[in-house]
């Protein structure tokens, strides 16, 4: 590089850049970034595809840097980073999709405090650094070094928002359920990230419904949406109440449980809505269905979840916010992750 | 690490190796086809019309037909390693 060059123009000039400016990685800076853990610099990671160039400690902590993040940052990032490389998850489909998918990261525990990655009021963004820059790290991870870019090998008809960094905590302070975490085998103790497969997010506003008969009614039709997908094949989907939301529920005496088990019940359409249009392909797209029903009778309630484990139930955002967020899954061939991760 | 222009290089280093590609024969004939359905909506139909099209045009001994799990996953190496077995040449499709 010409000493006359700016690094940051450089990186631009490069496509080492998600299209923001970048913090050079100088080795001053990446030492300091790998102080924030106690794995071994060489330590491999996975393989990023689809170039399969390698995610050791060093090169996350480089991309961490690149990032803006803090070194604290680092056990988090390299948790999420074991989720991405996990063959469930099928990071080369959410690399390559024509959707506009991304891995949607959680994070529950109590380490997500600590080092101030919000769960809270506006959590997904903008406003905080680490939710903005661990979730950043590893898009640039995916661009750099799985050769993710747009056009080349990230073949997204839009992109979104959500593709710059999507990873949020449980607001599980102003929860009134147990974690997600916990209700999938977890102690409060553990620190867990976990990494879902999803389209970006779609707000449902809804601040008439003061009982939760009239409140799921709303958040279950967006999950059931025609344009959503997951009506029409198996996938993840996250639904993510406000605690407000989630008061109405726990008001009527609700368990998150019980909560999971309504909106999966009320989330459908009858068959014959859904053979309308869509992605509606004849009785060929039924085939992988978890779930059996009749194709001969247009009112067969077709479920948008057709196995529970599909629907991730979540709390996070403001209290005093009467909306949640739904986020439509891609396809049964890629699927969520969740780990603990040591700090 | 390019120490000297004061940063660490970010790009990847993993791409060094290269793969020959499979040698191309001048005919078909006799040959046995694999054909790779990636399981996307009527890809067997066009690979299908296209064995039977190298059946009777070009002389082509057999053809075997597999699919992939699901067309948003790649081939297993399990697959691939069958495939290689069996055939000559491998054509792969992507459907609809």
């Amino acid at each position: 590089m010409n000493a006359n060059v700016d690094p940051i123009e450089y990186f631009f000039d490069k496509e080492w850049s998600d299209g923001l400016p970048v913090v050079v990685p100088t080795a001053e800076r990446v030492a300091a970034m790998l102080a924030g853990t106690r794995r071994d610099p060489d330590e491999l990671i996975g393989l990023v595809p689809p170039l399969m160039a390698p995610a050791t400690v060093q090169a996350i902590a480089q991309h961490a840097v690149m990032a803006g993040c803090k070194p604290a940052y680092m056990p988090v990032i390299i948790g999420a980073m074991e989720c991405l490389v996990d063959e469930k998850l099928n990071l080369i489909l959410l690399q390559a999709t024509t959707s506009a998918g991304a891995p949607f990261l959680l994070v529950n525990g109590p380490y997500a405090d600590e080092i101030g990655l919000s769960g809270g009021m506006g959590c997904f963004g903008p406003g905080f650094r680490a939710n903005a820059t661990i979730g950043r790290a590893l898009r640039l991870i995916m661009m750099n070094l799985g050769g993710g870019l747009p056009g080349i090998t990230a073949l997204s008809g839009f992109g979104g928002p959500w593709r710059y960094s999507y990873c949020v905590a449980e607001n599980e302070a102003e929860s009134p359920w147990p974690s997600y975490a916990a209700t999938h085998g977890y102690t409060s103790d553990d620190n867990v990230i976990t990494a879902i497969p999803l389209e970006g997010p779609v707000l449902v506003w809804d601040d008439a419904s003061e009982d939760h008969e009239h409140l799921v009614v709303a958040i279950a039709d967006m999950m059931s949406a025609l344009g959503g997908g997951n009506i029409y094949r198996q996938a993840d989907m996250a639904v993510v109440l406000s605690p407000q939301h989630a008061e109405v529920f726990a008001k009527a005496g609700l368990s998150r449980d019980d909560a999971h088990r309504l909106l999966i019940a009320r989330a459908g359409r009858p068959l014959g809505e859904i053979k309308r249009g869509g992605l509606w392909r004849g009785e060929s797209g039924t085939k992988r269905w978890p779930f059996k029903i009749n194709l001969n009778d247009d009112t067969a309630f077709v479920p948008a979840i057709g196995d529970p484990a599909d629907l991730h139930l979540i709390v996070a955002g403001g209290s005093g916010s009467p909306s949640s967020l739904v986020m439509h899954g891609i396809t049964i061939a890629s699927r969520a992750v969740s780990r603990t991760y040591a700090i | 690490m390019s120490e000297a222009s004061g940063f660490i290089d970010p790009s990847a280093k993993a791409s060094n190796s290269t793969i020959a590609l499979a040698p191309r024969p001048s005919s078909l004939k006799g040959l046995v086809v694999g054909l790779l359905d990636n399981r996307k909506e009527q890809a067997d139909i066009i690979l299908e019309t296209l064995g039977n099209a190298l059946r009777e045009h070009h002389g082509v001994a057999r053809v075997v037909m597999r699919s992939k799990e699901h067309h948003s996953k790649i081939a297993s190496s399990s697959l691939i390693d069958e495939m290689a077995q069996e055939v000559q040449i491998a054509i792969a499709a992507v459907g609809g």
